[in-house]
């Protein structure tokens, strides 16, 4: 301990130290103490805040991860050459490194300025948040993409050459929206996987929801058992409504025949 | 009607899915050595029956005793009855994660309480008596329809059954591949094998059974021995689902 | 037509020669990896007998030398001299981390093959499995270790026979987390494979004889099993990554000590880019060995048609 690292594991070393979360074990019998309980509620808004900061960081991260990922997928199907094998590798080492130094890379390395917006700033780890988690999703959508823009029958393309469309006109209108539909469930897959993961940005300090939470449990140390829970449950919460949600849509958008099974 | 030497008695047996009544009051019996062959429009009950006799499917009325004993009671061990009663399937339902020998040995080994050994050379012994010799090692995908059915029938012989149950054995085959499947099956029954069979193979049928029974939404239309049923059918809906078949043929 | 062909087969061939000089690359860096890495632990386990305990392998003298004298490389020579600098510190934080993961992804698959079979052909206990699977998926893996290391002061429980095996109990800490989430998530891919395995496959182990049970061990296992490998890698993929959370309570796994070294030496860059190789390396090793596992284990037949 006498080491300790950068901000959060720092935060982490020195409250390993302060908090007495004494009792262990034996406060699980206290986990109704109302008192602590009330300091929770009382921080209700607060922890509200970090869950809209949550939900926000889930959805630029997972938009960002489309709008680069979608386009990755596509050119490792139907690219060659160099800017294959380019985004290929930029998506294997992506996938192969923990979030967190991905998450740390960015904000420390590449050094993401403040971007001001006039109305609203975002802070520079917001926005290492969201690059972090959405260039890693990016890399994590392009396999779905890849796999159901496979899969789609090969005379499908035929069948769109055949009517008089180009390649690029037969890709877009016939392959994409099918590959598409059956890209729902690997998404709701992957949209969890993000929302659990902005937990991580902890390491950068942005006060989102488990930020918020881990704040709280240092100033009152004995409702930690009850702040933790209490972000859980949300946290449950956000992801069950998620999957829910992409489930509906996955039956709505369904195609008869039942192949997106 | 039959005397007490019955070793399969099946007396009013009958079957609900929901509302849907899919056996109705079946009754039909064997002796020992007997071969009983099912035929029926698809969707008559045929192989409902069959699976209703290991239990396979549960009929909720009616009584089916093999060998004296009740198999539809309640108290009764399932796998003891399965045990000593081996089927073959339509789709073959071979293990795919085992060789030949692997099939036809798991019965013996996990069930009979076989020795690894003593359960390999019952399965190897099987495997020649159906003509596989070649194959002890070959899985599942490695062989063709014909050959992979052969393994499913040395698969429910090498447990010694007392009654053999065919589902369509040939329907999911080639018609190539049919007749080393029937061939085999006429080898079980000159060896004095009891069978219960449901198939198509109208031919097969006329020459190995000792009776047919022909049922048709859920019931027994007729019954009796192939030359009357095949030359002079009784009911009307035997002569027209005969000649249809008769017809695709 | 053949001349059409013909530069398409060329341009295969040079493809393919790409792909293996790609290969021996991969294949030559595996084995320094892990060379390194071994060497390194049984140094350090054996009391120093090839270097001091603490120093690297190679000084990092001589490297700098070496980098210095090759022109082109001569600019990189001092960092390449910190890199070696790092090695032990590097190395003890891998054990750590592969220990974790291999313990946790091991036990957790103990666990997971009961919930899976229970969650599919249980009845009471679909339910209980249930209930585990989507609590442990539905929240985030930090917020576990947080609620046994912050809420149920976990460490101070660890049994006397397992305290003093690591350095800190509370590694044994980030061992149940691991295990407890990762068996959730094992369970739901081995789920996933059982239900693949055909009801043919069943019907036919009961006609035999076997009961519901035994059916279950002999006939659907070992098929589920083969098809859940590929998606189970993916699971030990993670857990490599996701041992590095294991540092936020304050176990001192690779990612730990590269964060202490940085904040010592202010160099973030290098020091985060060596620890994201070393990671890939980790990830890359064990989809290797699983790929490897997988052609070990293949059946003919099996898993082949599962793609329609």
């Amino acid at each position: 301990m006498s080491d300790p690292g950068t901000l959060a594991l720092a935060a982490a070393a020195s409250a390993a130290v302060e908090i007495p979360t004494g009792d262990g074990l034996a406060t699980l019998a206290f986990i109704g103490e109302s008192a602590d309980w009330d300091f929770v509620f009382s921080n209700a808004d607060y922890l509200g805040v970090g869950a809209l900061l949550t939900i926000g960081l889930t959805i630029a991260s997972i938009l960002l991860g489309f709008v680069v990922g979608f386009p990755a997928g596509a050119v490792e199907v139907y690219g060659d050459g160099l800017l294959k094998r380019v985004v290929s590798t930029v998506g294997i080492v992506l996938r192969g490194t923990p979030i967190v130094v991905i998450l740390i890379v960015m904000y420390f390395v590449v050094g993401v300025p403040q971007i001001n917006l006039g109305v609203a700033s975002i802070s520079s780890a917001m926005t290492a948040g969201i690059l972090g988690l959405g260039l890693r999703s990016a890399a994590y959508q392009s396999q779905i993409f890849r796999a159901t823009l496979s899969s789609v029958d090969e005379g499908q393309l035929e069948a769109g050459r055949s009517i008089g469309l180009s390649r690029f006109e037969a890709v877009r209108y016939v392959v994409v929206p099918q590959a598409l539909r059956r890209s729902i469930p690997g998404f709701q897959n992957e949209f969890t996987i993000v929302l659990k993961d902005t937990s991580i940005v902890f390491a950068i300090g942005l006060a989102e929801l488990l930020t918020r939470g881990y704040d709280l449990f240092s100033e009152q140390t004995t409702a930690v058992l009850e702040v933790i829970l209490f972000i859980s449950a949300i946290y449950f919460v956000l992801t069950f409504t998620t999957n829910r949600a992409l489930d509906y849509l996955g039956d709505h958008y369904a195609i008869p025949e039942g192949e997106s099974a | 009607m039959s005397d007490d030497n019955d070793f399969l008695r099946v007396t009013d047996v009958s079957k609900w899915y929901g509302d849907e009544k899919v056996l109705e009051d079946v009754s039909f019996e064997m002796d020992r050595g007997d071969v009983t062959v099912l035929i029926g429009p698809s969707g008559s009950g045929k192989s409902t029956m069959l699976r209703c006799v290991n239990r396979l499917a549960e009929a909720q009325e009616g009584s089916i005793l093999l060998d004296g004993e009740e198999v539809l009671s309640p108290d009764l061990d399932v796998d003891e009855l399965r045990r000593e009663v081996g089927m073959v399937f339509q789709g073959f339902n071979l293990f795919a994660h085992l060789t030949a020998v692997g099939n036809v040995a798991l019965g013996p080994r996990r069930v009979l309480g076989l020795s690894e050994t003593e359960a390999r050379e019952r399965a190897e012994a099987q495997l020649e008596r159906v003509g596989l010799g070649e194959q002890f090692d070959s899985y599942p995908a490695e062989l063709s329809g014909g050959q992979q059915q052969r393994v499913g029938i040395a698969r429910a012989l090498a447990m010694e059954p007392k009654l053999m149950l065919f589902d369509e054995p040939t329907s999911a085959l080639d018609p190539e591949l049919i007749g080393e499947v029937l061939e085999v099956m006429h080898g079980l029954v000159d060896e004095g094998m009891t069978m219960l069979v449901v198939t198509h193979e109208m031919s097969f049928a006329r020459e190995v059974a000792d009776e047919i029974v022909f049922l048709d939404d859920g019931r027994v239309v007729e019954r009796g021995p192939p030359e009357q049923l095949f030359d002079r059918p009784e009911e009307e809906r035997t002569g027209r689902f005969l000649e249809r078949i008769a017809s695709h043929d | 037509m053949a001349s059409a062909t013909r530069p398409a087969a060329v341009r295969e061939r040079v493809a393919d020669a790409d792909r293996s000089v790609g290969r021996l690359l991969l294949v030559a860096a595996g084995a320094l990896f892990w060379g390194w890495l071994v060497v390194s632990w049984v140094n350090r386990w054996l009391g120093g007998v090839i270097v001091p305990v603490g120093q690297p392998l190679v000084p990092p003298g001589a490297v700098e030398a070496t980098f210095g004298a090759i022109p082109g490389l001569a600019a990189y020579a001092a960092d390449a001299a910190f890199v070696v600098e790092l090695t032990p510190e590097l190395s003890r934080g891998t054990w750590l981390t592969v220990v974790i993961t291999a313990v946790s992804l091991f036990v957790g698959f103990l666990m997971a093959v009961p919930l899976a079979v229970s969650r599919v052909y249980g009845r009471f206990s679909a339910w209980i499995s249930l209930g585990y699977t989507e609590l442990l998926r539905g929240t985030p893996l930090l917020a576990q270790l947080f609620v046994l290391y912050y809420g149920l002061n976990l460490a101070s429980y660890v049994p006397g026979a397992f305290s003093g095996v690591f350095a800190r109990d509370v590694v044994w800490v980030a061992i149940v987390g691991f295990t407890l989430n990762g068996a959730a998530y094992q369970a739901e891919y081995i789920r996933g494979a059982l239900e693949s395995v055909e009801e043919g496959q069943i019907t036919a182990g009961r006609a035999i004889g076997l009961s519901k049970l035994e059916t279950i061990y002999y006939v659907v296992l070992p098929q589920g099993l083969r098809y859940a490998i590929p998606s189970w890698t993916n699971e030990f993929v993670y857990l490599i990554k996701y041992s590095s959370l294991a540092a936020f309570i304050t176990v001192p796994e690779l990612y730990y000590r590269a964060d202490q070294i940085a904040s010592e030496t202010f160099r973030y860059t290098l020091i985060f880019v060596v620890t994201g190789v070393t990671y890939l390396a980790l990830v890359l090793t064990a989809s290797k060995l699983m790929e490897g596992v997988e052609d070990r284990v293949a059946i003919p037949g099996l898993g082949a048609e599962r793609e329609e």
